[in-house]
């Protein structure tokens, strides 16, 4: 059997093992928790009021179609496509929450023929647990809109 | 332990006849995995036409045709991988194919996909195509010598490892968090999904979302996985532990959705078998029809090749020990050998008319050897 292989399995059973241990750990500092494998975590709940706030400074709700938009299509997965419905944060409210910051960015930066949003604002209210509704203000960043 | 006996236990030969049933089982997973992409695909949609987000700015994403055609080609592969044609080339195929689908975005990102690319990178280290795969037949119909089908054990502890990690890591999360262990969590889940229990008798709608009931469940949850995961470790509670997994996942499976969570979970607990084969013998009686049924049953559901199935004057199981069981004993004994039948078979290894035939035959083993 040669050196080389006898080296080669422990140091392919050895990085496994530290990266699925460092996996783990980190899952319990980060907003998503890849191969953290922390299933079910919470019972929290969110809802929020999601708007697009204009240059002239009118506030409408996303549940408005837009430009040829949808906030549904366009945030079809993770829990997001009605926001202000009450549900389950199904992998925690941290990484729910996190999803939903990156959405309203991603929507500001991928509706080309929107030329009236300044930038996407997300009033939530969660629940984490059993614990009293928490509100927090989340805004995509601004849009340079065309005038 | 010392580095030269990690060493040998790493490098020693097995049979990796679990993995190559794993590997055929996963083909399909990985089947089921893909298909809501392909679906979406096949209507026109791809994961960067709605919000994604990068794991890192410099992972290469490929023009949407092409993207398009790889998951078909995931697809196609994870098929040759389940039958075992060109094994190595098309598990490592299917593994990085679905590798690189999850790393696309976060949002592509749960746990059963994580789970899943980590059997697939095992599969696709491990020689796993030497037995139950095309390859092994092309290779015996053109009157080649079959290969070797052991290897060294590491892909096999590697899997292991990881397998009981996932329930390790679950359990540990929850016993740490004082309203997982405490019941607050389990409790309002159930409460807020009380629309849903209509279908059960009232006394089981009141026990569920009884408070005090889930202070004492969300312990029972959380001790079983820590047992899974520790149980598999050790021949006396390996066979409860995976009695114990099978119900935990059909559980899940039945109350919440986890994509291919449930059936993955299932199919990765056969690498708990002892990597060895026909060290097991069953002796059946040929002119007997009903024995005869039974062996045919047997050789047919005996995946993981663990009896030489024998005609013998009577119906009996020799262990791989040299314990001898006989007549019903025997029956529950091979059935609970066999990953279909095991999780019905082996409850019955504990009834008491079992248990005294195979003590009570194992001190006759003994009594002949010894005179």
């Amino acid at each position: 059997m040669s050196r080389l292989k006898v080296i080669g399995r422990r140091a392919a059973v050895l990085t496994v093992v530290v990266a699925q241990l460092a996996f783990i750990v980190r899952g319990y500092f980060t907003d998503h928790k890849p191969f953290a494998f922390q299933m079910f975590p919470e019972s929290s709940t969110w809802r929020a009021d999601v708007v697009r706030v204009t240059s002239d400074g009118r506030r409408v709700p996303i549940e408005q179609p837009w430009a040829g938009y949808r906030w549904d299509e366009l945030a079809p997965d993770r829990g997001l496509p009605r926001p202000s419905v009450r549900h389950h944060a199904d992998a925690g409210l941290d990484n729910q929450l996190a999803f939903l910051r990156s959405a309203l960015d991603w929507v500001a930066d991928n509706t080309p023929r929107d030329r009236e949003t300044r930038y996407l604002e997300a009033r939530v209210t969660s629940w984490h647990n059993a614990d009293r509704p928490r509100i927090r203000v989340f805004r995509s960043h601004v849009r340079e809109v065309a005038w | 332990m010392s580095l030269a006996a990690i060493d040998e236990l790493l490098g020693r030969p097995v049979s990796l006849r679990a993995l190559a049933l794993l590997r055929v089982f996963a083909g399909a997973v990985v089947l089921l995995h893909l298909r809501p992409f392909l679906s979406d695909a096949s209507h026109g949609r791809i994961y960067s036409d709605a919000f994604y987000e990068p794991y890192a700015a410099w992972y290469p994403e490929l023009p949407r045709d092409l993207y398009v055609a790889l998951l078909w080609l995931g697809a196609a592969a994870a098929v040759a991988m389940a039958l075992g044609l060109l094994t190595r080339l098309a598990t490592s195929a299917t593994f990085a194919i679905v590798a690189y689908n999850l790393f696309l975005s976060t949002t592509h990102f749960h746990n059963n996909r994580a789970y899943l690319v980590i059997v697939l990178g095992v599969l696709a280290v491990a020689p796993c195509g030497r037995e139950l795969s095309v390859d092994a037949w092309l290779r015996r119909r053109r009157g080649k010598l079959a290969l070797d089908p052991r290897a060294p054990a590491w892909p096999l502890w590697l899997l292991r490892l990881e397998c009981a990690a996932i329930y390790a890591a679950s359990g540990t999360s929850k016993l740490l968090d004082p309203d997982w262990f405490g019941g607050t969590v389990t409790w309002q889940r159930v409460v807020r999904a009380r629309d849903e229990l209509g279908v059960l008798p009232d006394w089981m709608v009141s026990l569920l979302t009884d408070r005090d009931f889930h202070t004492g469940a969300a312990k029972v949850i959380v001790l079983t996985e820590l047992f899974i995961a520790s149980g598999l470790w050790w021949r006396g509670t390996r066979y409860a532990a995976v009695w114990i997994a099978v119900v935990f996942h059909v559980t899940i499976e039945a109350s919440a959705s986890v994509q291919v969570f449930s059936v993955l979970g299932v199919a990765v607990l056969l690498v708990w078998a002892v990597p060895s084969t026909r060290d097991r013998v069953l002796r059946f009686d040929p002119a007997d029809d009903l024995q005869r049924r039974l062996a045919a049953s047997v050789r047919a559901l005996d995946w993981l090749a663990r009896f030489r199935v024998e005609p013998g004057p009577r119906l009996e199981v020799a262990d791989r020990d040299g314990t001898l069981v006989r007549e019903w004993p025997a029956v529950a004994f091979a059935l609970s050998r066999l990953p279909l039948t095991a999780w019905f078979a082996l409850p019955a290894l504990l009834h008491p008319a079992v248990r005294r035939a195979r003590r009570a035959v194992a001190t006759d083993v003994v009594v002949v050897e010894g005179g």
